[in-house]
């Protein structure tokens, strides 16, 4: 079957076009290659996953490989954004290349590392082996790593080291879980290649060691959980968000913490049919989330970065991801759904916070009142997607957080729910407090307005048009999609249109 | 009880200030001197004995209590300690406590009559005394609660009399960290390099010997001979845990013993040749290491 | 028994870590403890000893008792430092709190169910208390040195769990754990390097320019 042979081309492509560009001899042409071949794959990975979601899972190399609906759905968002954020990095340092900011070995450095993640990241959806999994996310993490300080300074090699001291710890604690795993699959009689493998783990869920499987987890959640960016493990977050280049931003929040947050999802079905289905792992998932929306609250009111602003909501929106899933039912589409839109909405913001920065010089938020006077297309761009990401009304992520709200109503499960609702709260204000003076506060520097290209205005509306349209109407694929998706975290009944779109206010 | 029984007592009674002696010969061998004669303790001793006794008259008789009860307290204590395989005269379960409480009792009289002259200097030493065996206490007491567990017996005499080389090949790495732990307890309690060094005469960095600077004449001997029991005793509580073989013959083993007793002087004076005495500072450190090891021995047996 | 012997001697050079401030020093116990869990392998799986686990123990000693040592010394020598400075924990406290994390590490790895065989059941006791005090050194610890032996600790505590108890995974795993310690130290030898440039000094404690 080809598809089987396109798994191994989606990994390829980002590998092969990092090498290419670490030889290539003009900075232009490197950021060209870069978003060409981000290109194919996104045009690969979209098909691959079209096909899983209405064929049914594919599987590759001795069954090492393998793609469903969960990891299909998480591949499309990631795919998606990483060509959203290729576009706007091209942007980004064609700027920083005009003003001379950016050298060759930079931006080979830059497109080399940026390909090579995103190779990591997709052998992360695509591999059956929990230890590949593993692998892909330890090289996500070093390579990463070296795109926060692209530009050398004190404050971004800081970064850079709180990130990967802080990360390393949990991808070795994520690598434990890992080891743990395969001792509570002792006895089992799986051949050693086995023993790893999603599918059967998954198949032979029920006779794993509970005990060992719950030690398994806690060092999984902990682990991921903290390349997630889940508090309390998120410190390394707001740091590396806030010096990284904006397009690095943009995938870190938009894609890294996804990736980490899938794996943790990935083990959610196998340690729930291992404890006996007493819902003790989505009870620490629970837990996880609300504590990450309430420490994000909190930070949120303190911050005048703006980086650090979008950081934080980022914890914000992971721990309602976790939230979602630790609620199952219908929490589990909607976290899912939430991924989608969080993603699109958080790329949006950083792509803006970014040219803004170019723009003014800072990111202080004080110094950048006024944005909307000054650089139209990104004012409203940053502006729309804030207003998104805390979830005013006809936005998409009004539609998720709304889900996940009933469905801890349909769980009874008050506690998290007034939780939520006074974290989302405190969030919704803060940033509000934040994003109004923003746009159209008295400008206090004196900065020549700038115009912004059709490619960037396209950056700003075509996101900021998926958020509305899906915030009102659910297409039908995609509904399917998160349903298969939410069927293989959680076997529930599939979520109707009724539910979904339906509930506006 | 029988006659056997009499000989770790009055082994410990005639050999114990030989072994200072070795000590002190194996020192002068390793610094290329010929050294003293190795019964020059016993000459000290007998020279001591032979003096007046000078009392400061700001002391009490606390003061000239400490160095008797010092000496009682000891020889009570030998009373108890086995020698290799041979049992002690006294023995009961639970003796180490009493054992130890002894040696305690010792140190008690000895600070109380380094206080009574009202010397600042002894004052100084009494008080590092304190301190450094408020560490050294708790590693002897973890050490000998393992042996308890280890052996499962409850008296020193019947520990070290079921302890055998079965332990070492089924727990060694317990016995090897009691061991550690027991060999920096007995240089600690003896003054002994690294902790103190005993031929000093600088009593500012002094810690046991500036405390008994104005006892003299035969209170002299009676400290001297009580610290020289004391590193006898310790040592062979170090020994009966190292080298717990039994060859059958009771007269062998104890010719093991004595054998073990003063490879152990040797060892001591080795170590005190190699190594320089540590800052004051660092001394806790080692102390706590005892203990920590002396912990993780306790632990290995609890699992 | 060899086995018995090797782990109480990686518990003792943990708290010797806990209690010592010579980085130096420091470095020579981590090399060592490489050294000596590379024999485990071998040691563990002696009756079906295999090609696989003598490269594996080959490779590790390479690793964790010559190479990293050597870059942890010239990392060091850049530096220009020696020992670790006011600690945030003190160093008999710091050996206090891992007796006590022993103590749980045994009580812990008693109530784990998984199948050592019955001459090596120090190894999940010994194995917790390596990732306890790994991660301990690297909370605990200003200095950049100090925290990167933290996590090689850590790693080796990972790693005695991995070759005691899950052998029979595959090869690539346990590569992949040579593989990220061998990254990640080479990755944080140059953020020493770099930071130390920048800085002029490698305490970590000084990089809190980024807070709130």
């Amino acid at each position: 079957m080809k598809h089987e042979a396109l798994l191994w081309v989606l990994v390829l492509v980002p590998a092969v076009t990092g090498a290419l560009s670490l030889l290539l001899r003009s900075a232009r042409t490197i950021l060209g290659v870069m978003c060409a071949g981000v290109g194919i794959s996104l045009a690969l990975g979209w098909y691959v996953a079209g096909k899983v979601l209405m064929s049914g899972p594919v599987s590759a190399g001795g069954e090492w490989l393998y793609l469903d609906a969960l990891s299909a759905y998480n591949l499309g968002v990631m795919l998606l954004n990483y060509g959203l954020s290729s576009a706007y990095a091209s942007v980004y340092f064609g700027v920083e290349l005009r003003e001379g900011r950016l050298t060759l070995h930079q931006a080979r450095l830059f497109a080399g590392l940026w390909c090579g993640a995103m190779a990591a990241m997709t052998l992360v959806f695509i591999s059956n082996n929990l230890g590949i999994m593993w692998v892909g996310i330890e090289a996500t993490t070093l390579l990463t790593g070296f795109l926060i300080c692209v530009h050398v300074t004190g404050e971004s090699l800081e970064a850079m080291w709180k990130y990967i001291l802080i990360c390393s710890v949990g991808v070795a604690f994520a690598f434990m879980g890992t080891l743990l795993v395969g001792a509570s699959a002792h006895g089992l009689g799986l051949s050693a290649p086995e023993v790893l493998l999603w599918t059967k783990l998954q198949a032979h869920a029920g006779s794993l060691n509970p005990i060992c499987l719950k030690a398994a987890f806690i060092f999984l959640l902990v682990g991921y959980g903290t390349k997630a960016g889940l508090a309390p493990m998120h410190h390394w977050l707001p740091d590396a968000h806030s010096q990284a280049p904006a397009p690095v931003s943009a995938i870190f929040s938009g894609i890294t913490l996804n990736t980490a947050l899938y794996c943790v999802m990935r083990y959610v079905p196998i340690v729930e049919a291992g404890t006996g289905n007493t819902g003790w792992g989505l009870r620490l998932l629970t837990g996880f989330g609300l504590i990450s929306i309430l420490v994000a609250a909190v930070f949120v009111l303190l911050q005048h970065d703006l980086k650090r602003l979008l950081a934080y909501s980022s914890v914000e929106h992971i721990g309602i991801i976790a939230l979602g899933v630790g609620l199952g039912g219908l929490g589990t589409f909607a976290a899912l759904f939430h991924t989608l839109n969080h993603s699109l909405c958080k790329t949006l913001a950083f792509f803006g916070a970014g040219r803004l920065g170019q723009i003014f010089g800072t990111h202080d938020m004080r110094k950048l009142a006024g944005a909307i006077r000054v650089a139209p297309v990104w004012g409203m761009g940053l502006f729309g997607s804030l207003l998104a990401l805390i979830g005013v009304a006809p936005f998409a992520v009004f539609m998720s957080e709304l889900q996940i709200l009933k469905a801890a109503l349909d769980g009874r499960a008050i506690l998290a729910l007034v939780l939520f609702l006074f974290g989302a709260g405190v969030v919704f204000m803060g940033i509000l407090g934040h994003a109004i003076p923003l746009a159209w506060g008295k400008t206090t520097s004196t900065v020549q307005p700038a115009r912004a290209g059709i490619l960037e205005t396209l950056l700003v509306v075509v996101p900021l048009m998926f958020l509305l349209v899906l915030g009102i109407w659910m297409p039908e694929p995609l509904q399917t999609a998160l349903n298969a998706a939410a069927d293989v975290i959680h076997h529930v009944n599939p979520v109707l249109a009724g539910s979904s779109g339906g509930v506006m206010p | 009880m029988n006659a056997f029984s009499f000989i770790p007592l009055l082994l410990a009674l005639v050999l114990s200030p030989l072994m200072l002696g070795v000590i002190n010969r194996t020192k002068a061998f390793f610094a290329g001197r010929h050294g003293q004669p190795l019964l020059q303790t016993y000459f000290d001793l007998f020279k001591l004995l032979q003096k007046g006794v000078i009392y400061s008259r700001t002391t009490t008789w606390i003061f000239r209590a400490g160095p008797m009860i010092g000496l009682a307290a000891i020889l009570t204590a030998a009373l108890l300690m086995p020698l290799g395989k041979c049992p002690a005269l006294l023995a009961f379960p639970a003796d180490f406590l009493l054992f130890a409480g002894l040696l305690g009792l010792m140190r008690f009289f000895t600070v109380v009559a380094a206080l009574d002259t009202g010397s600042s200097f002894e004052g100084m030493g009494a008080s590092r005394e304190v301190f450094f065996s408020a560490l050294t206490e708790p590693a002897l007491f973890i050490a000998l609660a393992t042996l308890v567990r280890e052996t499962g017996r409850l008296s020193l005499s019947t520990m070290f009399g079921q302890a055998s080389n079965a332990h070492w090949l089924h727990s060694g790495p317990v016995l090897g960290l009691v061991v550690l732990a027991l060999v920096i307890v007995l240089l600690a309690e003896n003054s002994r390099i690294p902790v103190d060094d005993p031929n000093t005469h600088l009593e500012l960095t002094m810690i046991h010997e500036v405390m008994v600077l104005d006892h003299s004449g035969p209170d002299f001997a009676f400290i001297l001979y009580t610290s020289a029991l004391k590193l006898w005793l310790l040592g062979a509580l170090a020994l009966g845990v190292a080298l717990p073989f039994s060859s059958g013959n009771p007269w062998l083993n104890l010719a093991m013993a004595l054998g073990g007793m003063f490879g152990l002087a040797v060892a001591i004076g080795v170590i005190e040749s190699v190594m320089a005495r540590l800052r004051l500072r660092v001394v806790p450190q080692l102390l706590i290491g005892a203990g920590a090891v002396a912990t993780v021995a306790l632990i290995l047996t609890l699992k | 028994m060899m086995t018995d012997l090797i782990l109480v001697l990686v518990v003792l050079t943990n708290l010797k870590l806990l209690g010592s401030s010579r980085l130096g020093s420091s470095i020579r116990v981590v090399a060592a403890q490489g050294v000596m869990l590379g024999l485990l392998p071998i040691l563990v799986h002696v009756h079906e000893l295999s090609l696989h686990f003598a490269a594996l123990a080959a490779g590790t000693v390479a690793l964790k008792g010559v190479v990293f040592p050597w870059l942890l010394f010239r990392a060091l020598r850049e530096a220009e430092v020696t020992r670790e400075v006011e600690p945030y924990v003190g160093y008999i406290t710091s050996i206090l709190i891992g007796l006590a994390a022993l103590a749980t590490s045994f009580w812990l790895g008693g109530r784990l169910p998984v199948s050592t065989g019955e001459p090596a059941s120090l190894l999940v006791p010994s194995a917790l208390f390596s990732i306890f005090v790994g991660l301990f050194l690297i909370v605990a610890r200003k200095r950049a040195v100090n925290q990167v032996l933290g996590f090689l600790v850590m790693e080796n505590g990972i790693y005695t769990f991995g070759v005691g108890v899950v052998a029979e995974l595959p090869f690539l795993v346990e590569l992949g754990v040579l593989l990220d310690a061998f990254v990640a130290v080479f990755v944080m030898g140059i953020a020493i390097y770099h930071i130390n440039r920048e800085f002029d000094h490698i305490e970590v404690n000084r990089l809190d320019q980024l807070k709130g």
